[in-house]
């Protein structure tokens, strides 16, 4: 019945569509207009709309005979560009134009919403189905009266409005009015940008929009989000300067819901022509656009486009999304941070399904290419998904605003002021992100995101996406800058799985490689010496003291040689490094150095992670080398048993360690502060009895005191000064006490990993998998390794039920269940057969759930009369255990 | 030292309070971190002997929780051959930094002279304990006149 259906056939036709209809208008509208007055151009603009929408949306009278009216349905349908054109071409005629709906009026408050002449109508909204011909003559008088009338009335849309619509709509069975409504508003900028305003409001009360979601904030993140009040009052400050109100997001889901409760079939294709209007709009107001502060209503169009249900399925996915996101991609920088903060704090809980838009556009972008097989289909150059990309960058960070934010002062640019006199390379500057500096928010600031990081892989474009062809487009970026607009989803890297990323990073390395063994060759025919790859020989029994020369030598004369492809010679051995050899290699250089009898690394038996020995006393260079060894390890793929607590990574992306990173590093110091936290009595000095000194251990079993602050045994701990206490003792045990060894170890690091794009594309948790492999969780390996107790023995049948329901399980309920009976879920550095599980029979077949010792590793089972009772309560027990009790 | 403070007054606290169940607390001078004491059970079968136990507070106390260990063998259900013991009230995952050591005392004592066989770390004990109480009984108080301390005079 209209032109939608043709959109949606071709998207190349809505592609165009929307700068063409709309410069088309504006063209015309000059040559028509000789006299360049922008209030006539205006009024003309208005007029030629309204012959478009007649022609693609028609007026909704079923029995119109206006033939240039879409809705008597003998008009074929036309495509957006064709519309244009023809509505031009009515507009000089001076055609006939169909009955005037002022039914795009939001009644509510007197806000007369047309450009006919007000008086009349209250009337004929009321009676919105006479006829054409007692209407054609005030066609033109309307269109005289616009001629000498000033700038169009300034209309929009409110909740209740919308209701009033559709209440009429369906008493009158006839639904043009709100056809029209929808085409007016949301084809409009400006109208769409004034539509559900907030009611007055002070700033701090937008914040509690989201009750719900303030709520679910906990004690300590509220702490430290008041941290940031300073930011949040600056840029709330920044809101407050726009003359236009914010939008009010509940109140425009609720309308939403209303309107989504019609059939679609209704209103669909009237929403999805003015979205495509709208999109046309955006993408040729936003270059004009260049003044600071003249952008909130591009804010709140996005905010209310993006709040529009079911935009993932149908017509509003295949053409209304595409163009909105088209146009998007020209926000400039500090729209993109407006509209971030916006969907943080008022919009936040839409966060998710917006993702799921975003998403499911790529996806159905990907597939229609695949489906068609289109020959030399690029990713990269498929405009859609790069700019579906681009608006979820900005959501990636809005998401980041919405979760919980440290300090960015925990962030440490340089470590040069390090204890030796060695120089650090000053870091290879990477264009820092303009999106993220614009917010002033890190990804590392984000503790806990609003919903998790890795809802924003995306795994068919990861899977799709031909990663040479990506890097080459981030190097053609990066390097010359002579080409910047060619995209690289490096840019975007929350979007790609880590399998992914770690495609990205291999072609830097190799490339980086190729490079060094060219420039060797090249030295080679100039005569100087050349060696192609890093070369250690190293002798077997003397291994970390070989290897630690060897690779100090490199790292003095030419530490560019460590980028190299290594290749390792044990001594007096044959064997050729074709890889096998250098992962030994790895393998005993850990096994050596992590060795307790080594001193360098203590494992803390909490958390069964490794961490440095504060009162070590190896030299910095053997730290170093433990640096250099992690880095090569990454660069040269090779996966090593190591298991540091997350702080670590964080700690080598350049962030400081702090309370929350002792959750990891050991859960039960982590709580007990946290319990002291969330004391509120006042005898919090009686009960306690601490001090600002504090005490650790060292390897060998004494005990060495430390003061928080000058004289701390003097200074008690109070309910006032705790939280200072805990941030000071979080950032001795993190940071000060091992300062020395780990800035030894971060300059071996950074000799490696200096130049490549290893933190562009990896957060923290992500560098972890890179260097340690997912978490292995064999539990063959642990069934072999299991002693039983009570009676119990591997050739039981409840032990051998037992297993098969374990082996069975899912990977979350075996993590859960390694919790349940050693009380950590992590592996111990060489396997779960480490871990010394004891299963034990703790009484005849019973109705009790399973228990367990954490202290020693025993799953204490009642012999159960059969398998499934023993699933069912395993399961149960597993799932519901939190806690410790004797029951 | 950080705990020494604390410790200093729990010790004073207990000493003060009078247990009975567990008594003559010795701690070295230099090393607040060890103490050693007597518990007294007041239930058969343990109520025929005292048993010598050793509590080790880390350097970290009161944010780690203290350690048990016996030094009497004992014949109990929830105590192994080795002396150690699994008390809720300091495991790693229940350990609140405000728990004091009396309390602890107390649960440990509450322990003793009521097995939690639902729990066992010995699962033969258990079972016996469970299935024939009488058995149990005397294998017990047998065990426990056989190893455990002299109880105090009074």
């Amino acid at each position: 019945m209209n032109s939608s259906d043709s959109i949606t056939d071709s998207d190349e036709a809505s592609r165009t569509d929307p700068e063409a209809s709309s410069s088309a208008f504006d063209n015309e509208t000059k040559s028509t207009d000789n006299k360049d007055e922008v209030m006539k151009r205006a009024a003309a603009k208005k007029l030629i709309e309204r012959y478009f929408y007649q022609l693609t949306d028609g007026c909704g009278n079923p029995q119109c005979d206006n033939k240039y009216c879409a809705s008597n349905g003998e008009m074929s349908p036309l495509t957006p560009d064709e519309a244009a054109a023809k509505a031009i071409q009515l507009f000089s005629q001076e055609a006939r134009l169909c009955e005037i709906h002022p039914n795009k009026i939001a009644r509510k408050q007197g806000n007369i919403i047309n450009n006919t002449n007000g008086s009349s109508n209250e009337v004929t909204c009321k009676t919105s189905q006479t006829t054409n011909e007692s209407e054609s003559q005030s066609n033109y008088s309307s269109k005289d009266s616009l001629k000498c009338n000033s700038a169009p009335v300034p209309t929009f849309l409110t909740e209740q409005a919308l209701y009033d619509i559709i209440d009429e709509c369906e008493a009158n069975n006839s639904y043009s009015p709100l056809i029209r409504t929808l085409g007016e508003i949301f084809s409009s900028i400006e109208n769409l940008s004034k539509s559900f305003p907030q009611e007055a409001k002070s700033p701090s009360q937008a914040y509690s929009l989201d009750d719900a979601d303030i709520k679910a904030l906990k004690k300590e993140e509220v702490r430290t989000l008041e941290g940031e009040k300073d930011k949040d009052e600056d840029s709330s400050a920044d809101s407050i300067k726009s003359s236009l109100p914010l939008v009010d997001v509940p109140s425009v889901r609720r309308a939403f819901t209303a309107l989504f409760k019609l059939k679609k079939s209704i209103f669909e294709n009237a929403l999805v022509n003015a979205l495509v209007t709208l999109a046309g709009n955006l993408q040729m107001e936003l270059p004009t656009r260049k003044e600071r502060g003249v952008n909130d209503d591009i804010v709140n169009v996005l905010l209310i486009v993006f709040e529009i249900p079911g935009l993932c399925s149908g017509d509003l996915l295949e053409t209304a999304l595409p163009a909105i996101c088209r146009a998007a991609q020209g926000l400039p920088i500090e729209v993109q941070a407006n509209l971030a903060r916006q969907w943080s704090e008022v919009a936040r809980s839409s966060i998710r399904i917006i993702l799921m838009n975003l998403q499911q556009l790529i996806t159905y972008c990907i597939l229609r290419a695949m489906m068609t097989l289109m020959p030399d289909f690029c990713l990269q150059d498929e405009n859609v998904i790069t700019s579906a990309t681009k608006l979820m960058k900005i959501l990636y960070y809005a998401n980041l605003l919405a979760g919980v934010l440290e300090s960015p002062e925990l962030r440490c640019h340089t470590l040069s002021d390090s204890t030796d006199g060695l120089l650090i390379k000053p870091k290879n500057s990477l264009p820092s992100d303009l999106l993220a500096d614009e917010l002033g928010v890190h990804v590392l600031d984000c503790r806990t995101p609003y919903i998790p990081f890795s809802e924003f892989y995306h795994e068919p474009l990861s899977e799709a996406v031909e990663m040479d062809r990506d890097f080459a487009n981030y190097k053609s970026e990066t390097g010359i800058r002579m080409n910047p607009c060619k995209f690289s989803f490096m840019h975007y890297p929350f979007i790609l799985t880590p399998a992914t990323k770690t495609m990205g990073l291999y072609f830097d390395n190799r490339i980086r490689m190729y490079s060094e063994r060219r420039i060797s060759f090249l030295q080679a025919v100039t005569g100087l010496p050349s060696q192609p790859f890093l070369k250690l020989k190293v002798r077997r029994d003397h291994i970390i003291d070989d290897a630690l020369v060897e690779l100090e030598m490199i790292s003095m004369d030419n530490p560019s040689d460590l980028k190299k492809q290594l290749v390792v010679e044990f001594e007096g051995e044959q064997g050729i490094d074709e890889g096998g050899v250098s992962k030994e290699f790895f393998q005993l250089v850990i096994e050596e150095i992590f060795n307790p009898d080594y001193a360098m690394f203590v494992i803390q038996p909490e958390s069964q992670t490794t961490w440095f020995n504060p009162t070590s006393f190896e030299s910095d260079a053997q730290f170093k080398l433990i640096g250099v060894v992690l880095g090569l390890a990454i660069y040269n793929n090779v996966i090593l048993a190591v298991n540091f607590p997350m702080v670590l990574y964080r700690k080598l992306m350049g962030r400081r360690g702090s309370f929350e990173d002792l959750q990891d590093w050991n859960p039960v110091l982590y709580n007990s502060l946290k319990q002291l936290l969330d004391y509120e009595e006042p005898n919090f000095e009686d009960v306690f009895m601490l001090t600002f000194r504090i005490s650790y251990q060292d390897v060998f079993g004494s005990t060495i005191s430390y003061d928080l602050k000058h004289d701390g045994d003097k200074i008690l701990v109070t309910q006032e000064n705790k939280y200072e206490f805990v941030d000071m003792y979080a950032d001795f045990l993190l940071n000060k006490s091992v300062e020395k060894q780990f800035s030894a170890f971060y300059r071996g690091f950074q000799m490696v990993v200096d130049e490549s794009p290893l933190e562009l594309l990896f957060r923290p948790e992500e560098i972890e998998l890179l260097i340690c492999g997912s978490k292995n969780f064999d539990f063959d390996e642990l069934e072999l390794s299991t002693e039983y107790d009570g009676g119990y023995s591997n050739e039981t049948q409840i032990i051998k039920d037992f297993w098969s329901v374990v082996h069975a399980l899912s990977m979350e309920d075996k993590r859960k269940l390694l919790q349940f009976t050693t009380g950590s879920d992590r592996v111990p550095v060489g396997g779960l057969s480490k871990l010394k599980l004891v299963v034990a029979k703790n009484g005849p077949d019973s109705d009790r759930l399973p228990t367990a010792h954490t202290c020693f590793n025993v799953l204490l089972l009642p012999e159960y009369s059969s398998k499934e009772k023993l699933k069912d309560r395993l399961v149960k027990a597993i799932n519901y255990s939190k806690g410790f009790g004797m029951l | 030292m950080a705990a020494t403070r604390r410790l200093q007054k729990e010790l004073g606290d207990i000493r003060n309070s009078g247990l009975k169940s567990f008594r003559d607390i010795q701690v070295d001078e230099t090393n607040i971190l060890t103490w050693q004491g007597l518990i007294v059970p007041d239930n058969p079968p343990y109520n025929k002997g005292a048993f010598k136990i050793e509590i080790n507070f880390p350097a970290e106390y009161p944010f780690k929780p203290p350690k048990i260990n016996f030094k009497t063998k004992i014949y109990h259900p929830n105590i192994d051959e080795k002396g150690q013991v699994c008390l809720p009230i300091i495991s790693a995952e229940n350990w609140k930094p405000a728990t004091k050591t009396e309390q602890v005392i107390q649960a440990l004592v509450a322990l003793v002279n009521e097995p939690e066989p639902e729990h066992p770390l010995r699962g033969d004990l258990a079972e016996e304990y469970l299935k024939d109480k009488k058995k149990f009984a005397k294998n017990a108080e047998d065990y426990t006149k056989k190893h455990s301390e002299k109880r105090p005079a009074d």
